[in-house]
């Protein structure tokens, strides 16, 4: 591809990426929504001959998942490869290799860190008595920074690098950003629960039991990890529904 | 009736910002509990619904193809549900529905994503115009998906709000202390996400006693 030509077809794919997973199913997964998403760039490429362009989008119809804000990179890499004229076998395998750590890697910074992060800390902001507007406007704004910052590098990455992408992403190495994210998330979750706790109309205002039982609380899900909290929203459930139940009997 | 059709648009607006469209987290039970307040003139008891389920949904992301309690529709339902009411347990009761009507968006969304399956084409049907209306198709059927799943949730919540809030028999604040527990469950399990507390627990304390004089004295 050559550099004059990628904004273009790089901004119709990065704005169809925002739809990427639209039709999201059990069958090919991300799949049709990442043909959808290669439009743009495969109908430069095809637009003159409409049995290559049915072709090609049959081809990237097929299985594939990636973490949808880090789908871009996949499908900058593969513009590339189709632009580079490369056969379709390895283009098939590339997108088979990179889908897997696309979506680990993408679980891992996006879902398990960046956003825990934001949340807590917009939480922590509610706590300490910010207006709801200034918390949620906090949360959105610094959350779509990083989320459209990923989206956008990543669509660059990949229309650059192409079939070198798996190296660059491990010069980047993304997972060690989650884990330095982890920390500044950790100090969070304790304000929050230090927050809650003493905040006014928090915890210590209703009672010190009230402290002793979220503590225990605390510590199940802590010990059980994410086998208890079903059990706990659903007993959480049970006992608003139990005063509910308590209140027309008597 | 107006009032059910605007958590309706809302419900599913939101619920395509979680799954389909964007997702720019606008559907997480913070913002969706906030913008649902707002709509219903009440953006206090929105902020405050809100930012009880996301404690409780903090733990609970959109990943793949796993099940998971929808943020967006249990924020929409619990604001919806509470609304009319001002009752010592308004917001319990709302909030108990929403992560129980979170539960049915979840189960929803598995079922459209089973719908999806037959709506994108296959082999040689996958040219231009089908995989673009198959797209727009999956995507205006999970809007509606969303917006009858809160219609639904929030007149079945006020149904049943209208019979218990005026006869709650505890005090607010013990109501809060209920949710609030069931809450710290949801804190928990991020702590052992993240290495535990005995990996973590220099961090973890520093910011907690932080967190104890800082929400007393900031």
């Amino acid at each position: 591809m050559s550099h004059d030509t990628r904004p273009r077809g790089g901004f119709g794919m990065l704005m169809r990426s925002l739809l990427i997973q639209g039709a999201w199913n059990y069958r090919t997964m991300l799949g049709s929504g990442f043909a959808f998403a290669l439009l743009p760039a495969l109908k430069r490429l095809y637009g003159n001959d409409p049995n290559a362009l049915a072709r090609a989008i049959e081809r990237h119809s097929e299985h594939f998942n990636a973490h949808p804000y880090l789908a871009p990179i996949a499908l900058g890499a593969i513009a590339r490869l189709e632009s580079d004229q490369v056969d379709v076998e390895t283009i098939r395998r590339f997108r088979t290799a990179v889908r897997g750590p696309l979506g680990g890697l993408g679980d891992t910074l996006v879902w398990a860190t960046w956003l825990p992060l934001v949340a807590v800390c917009s939480l922590v902001l509610y706590w300490f008595g910010v207006p709801g507007w200034g918390v949620v406007l906090a949360f959105v704004l610094v959350y779509n920074v990083g989320h459209l910052g990923l989206r956008v590098w990543g669509l660059w990455l990949g229309l650059d690098a192409g079939r070198d992408v798996g190296a660059r992403l491990t010069a980047v190495d993304l997972g060690s950003w989650a884990r330095r994210l982890q920390g500044p998330l950790v100090i969070g979750l304790g304000v929050l629960c230090g927050a809650v706790l003493s905040a006014p109309g928090g915890l210590s205002s209703i009672g010190p039991a009230w402290s002793a039982l979220a503590a225990v609380a605390f510590v199940l899900g802590l010990v059980g990890g994410h086998r208890a909290w079903r059990p706990a929203a659903m007993a959480t459930v049970g006992a608003i529904a139990f005063i509910g139940l308590w209140g027309i009997l008597s | 009736m107006t009032e059910l059709l605007r958590f309706g648009v809302l419900g599913g607006l939101l619920g395509l910002d979680g799954t389909a469209v964007g997702q720019f987290m606008m559907s997480r039970p913070l913002v969706a509990g906030w913008l649902s307040g707002w709509a219903a003139g009440a953006p206090g008891l929105g902020i405050t619904i809100g930012a009880i389920l996301e404690l409780f949904l903090l733990v609970s992301f959109p990943t793949g193809g796993a099940r998971f309690p929808e943020g967006s529709t249990a924020a929409v339902v619990a604001v919806g549900v509470a609304v009319p009411f001002d009752g010592s347990g308004a917001v319990a009761a709302s909030v108990a529905m929403g992560l129980v009507w979170g539960e049915v968006g979840g189960w929803s969304v598995t079922m459209q994503r089973r719908v999806n399956s037959r709506l994108v084409p296959t082999g040689v049907a996958s040219r231009t115009g089908s995989l673009g209306r198959a797209h727009l198709l999956a995507i205006v059927t999970d809007f509606l998906r969303g917006a009858v799943v809160s219609m639904v949730g929030v007149a079945l919540g006020r149904a049943g709000l209208g019979v218990v809030d005026a006869r709650w028999p505890v005090d607010p604040s013990v109501s809060t202390g209920v949710l609030y527990v069931g809450a710290a469950v949801s804190l928990g399990i991020l702590l052992h996400d993240l290495g535990g507390f005995r990996r973590r627990r220099i961090l973890f304390v520093l910011g907690l006693a932080f967190g104890i004089v800082g929400a007393r004295f900031l």
